[in-house]
């Protein structure tokens, strides 16, 4: 049974791939991305749908590890780093530890959805529809190749001309960790 | 075919994963799965900034540092977030958002 749903995802997951590189002459960054993308857009929908919330959050690893494999693709080394350290070793965890401290075995969540999930459904369609016809209105004036940045070269502007905005990001992030103790700490007793 | 090298690719599948996330933080009840939603649509952002970091020449650096950016405000967001969660869970014991209604009775 699990091999058989096994086999099942692996072939959703190639076949794109195999589509690209076959029949329409791609390359191989061609069918890695179709591959990435369609693993990418797979978990994202099993997160949003699926009913045991404990695999929604292992399904948006996975979804985080297939968006790091696209970032290789286009380029950003260093980005794809930080998303596997900061979303699949910092977020998940931490949303992984709220899952199991909210979740409790007498209070099975019944319904999964709202009342309103068809016409989310709907509105989220049309949302799709229209930012893909907008983006293929719009001539971006991109380059026809994507270039590679160098850890080096990214260091140097980081630290040159984005410096501010890097120690404020710093203060806040530290603000967000003292908050997110406070108002997560357990309220003492009153002796009153 | 040239997936791999057209900005064009990149966006369309940033928008599907927007959508995605939309339709997750309109339809789901628990507030957790929201708040994993509301990730997969910076997810999505991110992945739109990098697009445009290493196709548009005149920000060939500034894509991968604002997505960096990004990542770190995410993370604050989701810590915040989370005890928030935590904080109410720990007053109505249930993680449902639709029986979060004091303020309606």
């Amino acid at each position: 049974m699990n091999l058989l749903i096994a086999a099942i995802a692996g072939a959703i997951i190639t076949t794109p791939a195999l589509l690209v590189f076959v029949l329409g002459g791609g390359s191989v960054d061609d069918a890695l991305f179709a591959a990435l993308a369609t693993l990418m857009l797979t978990s994202a929908l099993l997160v949003v749908t699926m009913r045991d919330i404990i695999r929604c959050g292992l399904a948006m690893i996975v979804a985080f590890l297939a968006l790091a494999g696209i970032y290789v693709i286009v380029g950003a080394p260093l980005v794809a780093a930080a998303q596997v350290i900061v979303y699949i070793g910092a977020i998940s965890v931490l949303i992984l530890f709220a899952i199991m401290l909210t979740e409790s075995k007498a209070a099975p969540s019944r319904l999964v959805f709202q009342t309103q999930a068809i016409p989310a459904a709907v509105a989220s369609i049309i949302l799709a529809v229209l930012i893909t016809l907008g983006i293929s209105a719009t001539d971006w004036g991109a380059a026809a190749v994507r270039f590679r940045l160098g850890t080096e070269a990214l260091a140097q502007v980081l630290f040159r001309d984005y410096v501010l905005p890097f120690e404020v990001v710093s203060v806040l992030l530290l603000a967000a960790v003292v908050g997110g103790v406070f108002i997560a700490k357990r309220e003492p007793e009153d002796p009153s | 075919m040239g997936l791999a090298n057209s900005l064009d690719a990149y966006l369309v599948l940033s928008g599907a994963l927007f959508a995605i996330g939309t339709f997750g933080f309109l339809a789901r009840r628990n507030a957790i799965s929201m708040l994993m939603s509301i990730e997969l649509m910076l997810n999505a952002v991110n992945l739109a900034i990098v697009a445009f970091g290493s196709f548009v020449p005149a920000l060939k650096a500034d894509g991968s540092i604002i997505a960096l950016m990004v990542m770190a405000v995410a993370a604050a967001e989701a810590t915040v977030g989370l005890a928030i969660i935590i904080a109410i869970y720990r007053n109505r014991k249930t993680p449902l958002v639709d029986e979060y209604d004091h303020m309606r009775r």
